[in-house]
């Protein structure tokens, strides 16, 4: 069944996987040092918790969730914080790698607010590219019905081999990473998506399907195509759902995860273990051991290729993630992050850079492999015309930014670099347009946490007032009848709206991981504070009822 | 941001890379030859001249024009986009044309209709066509002289070319074509009558066919290359046969038969080399598809009813003008969009 559908466009690109899946998944040596900056997911960067000069353990936490969309960060070795910046963190090793791990769980007896948190303090974020904090991910159950999982196991883009790797050796345990999320978002049905490029990961899986599973798991083998691994392409391609433009899996139903992902969910919750490594693909004509890695977040992506044999001289560029999507290294003394799942030390003659740029002869090529059917030649006119308007009417938003059209360009426009640099300016814009709504923001914000601060005082004083013990009849004489009603109407509208507000936060970072979150984020903290104030005043008064009640 | 490039890559699987612009011009080039091949062995060596000429004078007003604009010269005239219009109205030409008319046409087809836009990828109008119809209106008597099948060296051919042919003798050269010969047969005459009186000179219909055929050939190399897509040619033949066959069933005895248009006149060298030219054409399939078909169409409704024998550069011409309304109207469903349509002014996409 599962080629019955299709997703519209596509190219063939050369695969080049034998390079990096011959040889088995093994540890990388533990790096000296390591290097962990605080944005290695979509949304808020973490806020350091350590200072230097700390003791850590692997898996200690040194930086914290920071607002809602925000991540965790966890030390990967053990040894002393060396340096703590706005930006990072270093630790130097002590070569002990001493483990300090969360309690395990025993997933099927505890409760999801249990798993959740756990997914929170491990700092799970999605292990594909994205980098979208898996916590959060997870509460969508609590605005939609889920009725599929699928586990995008496509790995489509040529080189990277770090899923079908992952597949080859875990595959129980991805599967029951997957049955937690099932159990998380309430899904009956888990669908895998694996490309037929992969003989070995599907024999694996195969394997571990025999294995009663709770949720019923299908294995679903599609035909080799880029970009198949795309989530709405294979939603479509599994499922024949369309996720609307603008909208998420979840409106049709459906959750995507990657199987590294679910694999860091079943450490994270049977092991108590945080996400400290990951599994990266090392490959290129500019190395002479490529592979897969088990590597240490924060790892030298230097020392990482050096390890690997790097052929300096040979060496043309590194490219992180894959060769149509992912992005070329300005240096190599970068650190690994928890999206770093491949590192393409190519040579010269292996990826050559484009010809020069001729005009665009309207061929029509790009639109042909287009896979989300857009007019790829007509957006590039807008773009480089800066025509805004007609950007967003040709649905520029919609661009998922494969690649594919760059790649069949026969006057190899870089199409999505234009894209990329309409896609940005357009979101200042946005903010720019949003400036008047933001200082309104700012100030709601400023009168919210006056108010709350206001209640903590009044609360302070009443408690002072009830240890005095006071006779009760001046109490009852000095305040007038409270409004309990009143005061939980207003504590529920402010529940409510920290729920609304945590909703579209949640919404809009993952509809667009690259828009900016700060104003979303200062709504919410206003909800929060008011529901605080709420909640004191509830209690307050509350206490004070009590006291009339009983003199 | 995309580092692999189907040009770059060898291990890519051929079948679905397409060929960058130059080359692409090239193989366009290089499938016109066993057109032209053809009709020099039917028309003489003035089909030759012609294209040689024209493309020589592509080359150089394009040059020229780079110079003035201040242009790359070189890169740009690597593309071959200007040796491409230069074979494209060369093969259009009567054979043997003289060289200022040819000149003047190629001044309008590069110069005006392409460079004056803002070069290659921005030109409205397909300029061979401009250049074509421009000597059509302009030159009649010289656009009508297309002599009838001779041998590969005629006596006069430097004179023609030279133009120093005295103009007495320009009407011994002329022969009616097909088309023109059926278009001027007269209300009066039956088509079976016409065709009996044997109106042509000896093995015109026949030359005919076989350079529709060996367009045939170049347009099949072209699809099977992937240098063009199915759709133009396509939609256009398909809308050709279809309007023809509903005229010649409702009456055979003034309609030409669907047979008879496709294979006479430019019909088959316009759908494969004159009507794919992309950058003047719609972008999207259901635009090309539109595209194609309004020329197919437009192609039987001029001649049949129009004051032209042929009519592939007009049809292309008024299709050219509707391409930017094609392209607004036929954009496809992006994948999660409700509507086709692009989104309303100021609508959130």
């Amino acid at each position: 069944m599962s080629n019955a559908f299709d997703f519209p466009g596509g190219i063939y690109p050369p695969e080049r996987k034998q390079r990096s899946n011959q040889s088995a998944l093994i540890e990388a040596p533990l790096p000296r040092r390591v290097t962990l900056p605080l944005q290695q997911h979509s949304g808020q960067p973490a806020k350091p918790c350590v200072a230097q000069g700390n003791a850590v353990k692997v898996g200690s936490v040194i930086a914290k969730r920071e607002g809602m969309v925000s991540s965790a960060l966890h030390a990967s070795i053990s040894g002393t914080v060396s340096e703590v910046s706005t930006t990072q963190i270093s630790i130097e090793g002590d070569g002990q790698d001493e483990w300090l791990r969360l309690p395990p769980l025993v997933w099927q007896n505890v409760e999801p607010h249990a798993l959740l948190e756990r997914l929170n303090e491990s700092g799970i974020v999605g292990l594909g590219g994205a980098g979208f904090p898996t916590h959060i991910k997870a509460r969508v159950v609590e605005q939609h019905t889920i009725h599929t999982l699928v586990i995008n196991a496509a790995e489509c883009e040529p080189y990277i081999t770090a899923d079908d790797l992952t597949l080859r050796h875990y595959a129980n345990e991805v599967l029951e990473g997957a049955q937690i999320i099932a159990k998380l978002c309430g899904a009956q049905h888990i669908v895998i998506g694996i490309e037929d490029n992969k003989p070995e990961a599907i024999d694996a899986l195969k394997q571990a399907l025999t294995n009663s599973q709770p949720v019923p798991v299908e294995l679903a083998v599609i035909a080799t195509r880029y970009p198949s691994g795309g989530e709405r392409q294979l939603i479509k391609k599994l499922l024949d759902l369309n996720v609307p433009s603008g909208g998420l899996p979840a409106d049709v139903g459906v959750l995507c995860h990657n199987p590294g992902t679910l694999l860091a969910i079943l450490h994270a919750v049977r092991d108590g273990q945080p996400l400290v490594s990951r599994v990266v693909t090392l490959t290129g004509e500019a190395i002479t051991q490529p592979g897969n890695r088990w590597v240490r977040l924060g790892t030298s992506v230097r020392e990482l290729l050096e390890q690997a044999g790097l052929n300096t001289p040979e060496l043309h560029q590194v490219i992180q993630g894959g060769p149509m999507m992912g992005t070329p290294l300005l240096t190599l003394d970068t650190p690994v992050t928890k999206l770093t799942n491949c590192l393409i030390a190519a040579t010269l003659e292996e990826l050559p850079p484009p010809p020069a740029e001729s005009p665009c002869i309207r061929c029509g090529e790009c639109e042909s492999v287009c896979p989300v059917a857009l007019l790829p030649q007509q957006l590039h006119w807008y773009a480089r015309a800066q025509d805004d308007a007609k950007l967003e009417r040709y649905h520029l938003f919609d661009c998922i930014e494969c690649g594919a059209c760059s790649y069949v360009c026969p006057s190899h426009i870089p199409l999505v670099v234009d894209y990329r640099e309409a896609k940005s300016r357009l979101r200042l814009q946005r903010i720019e347009t949003a400036k008047a709504e933001h200082a309104k923001h700012r100030f709601e914000f400023r009168q919210a946490r006056l108010a709350r601060e206001e209640a903590e005082k009044q609360a302070r004083k009443q408690a002072r007032q009830a240890q005095q013990r006071r006779p009760s009849n001046t109490a009852a004489t000095n305040s007038e009848k409270v409004d309990l009603r009143g005061l939980r109407i207003a504590h529920a509208a402010a529940k409510a709206s920290v729920k609304k507000a945590e909703k579209t936060l949640a919404r809009v970072a993952q509809e667009d991981p690259k828009q900016s979150l700060d104003d979303l984020e200062m709504q919410l903290a206003t909800a929060q504070e008011n529901l605080k104030a709420a909640e004191l005043q509830l209690a307050q008064a509350r206490e004070q009822q009590s006291n009339e009640e009983s003199p | 941001m995309s580092m692999m490039h189907a040009s770059g890559v060898k291990d890519a699987m051929t079948a679905t890379a397409v060929p960058p612009t130059a080359s692409l011009m090239r193989w366009v080039i290089a499938a016109t030859l066993p057109g032209i091949a053809t009709m020099s062995y039917f028309f003489g060596l003035g089909v030759i001249s012609n294209v040689l000429l024209a493309a020589a004078f592509g080359i150089a007003l394009e040059a020229a024009v780079l110079r003035l604009r201040k242009r790359p010269i070189r890169v740009t005239l690597n593309d071959s986009s200007a040796l491409l219009t230069g074979v494209l109205l060369g093969t259009s030409l009567p054979p043997a044309s003289p060289w200022w008319l040819v000149g003047v046409g190629m001044i309008a087809a590069i110069v005006v209709a392409k460079q004056l836009y803002g070069g290659l990828g921005h030109n409205p109008f397909n300029p061979a066509m401009v250049g074509y119809a421009l000597l059509l209106v302009s030159f009649p008597t010289y656009m009508t002289l297309w002599a009838p099948p001779q041998e590969m060296l005629p006596n006069d051919l430097w004179a023609q070319i030279t133009g120093t042919l005295p103009t007495a003798q320009l009407d011994s050269l002329s022969g009616a074509t097909p088309l023109d010969a059926f278009k001027h047969k007269g209300d009066a005459v039956l088509a079976s009558e016409f065709w009996a009186a044997n109106p042509l000179p000896n093995g015109t219909l026949t030359a005919w066919r076989w350079v529709a055929l060996a367009w045939l050939v170049g347009g099949v190399v072209l699809l099977a290359k992937r240098i063009i897509s199915w759709h133009i040619p396509i939609a256009m033949l398909g809308s050709l046969v279809l309007l023809d066959t509903l005229f010649y069933l409702s009456d055979p005895s003034h309609f030409a038969s669907p047979l008879f248009h496709l294979l006479t006149g430019a019909t088959l060298f316009g759908a494969f080399f004159i009507a794919t030219d992309p950058v003047s054409a719609a972008t999207s399939q259901r635009g090309k598809l539109i595209y194609g078909a309004g020329i197919g169409a437009l192609v039987i409704i001029i001649r049949t009813f129009g004051g032209y024998p042929d009519a592939v550069a007009f049809a292309v011409l008024l299709m050219n003008l509707c391409v930017p309304l094609l392209d607004i109207y036929s954009v496809p469903r992006p994948t999660g969009q409700q509507k086709a349509s692009p989104g309303k002014p100021g609508e959130q996409p």
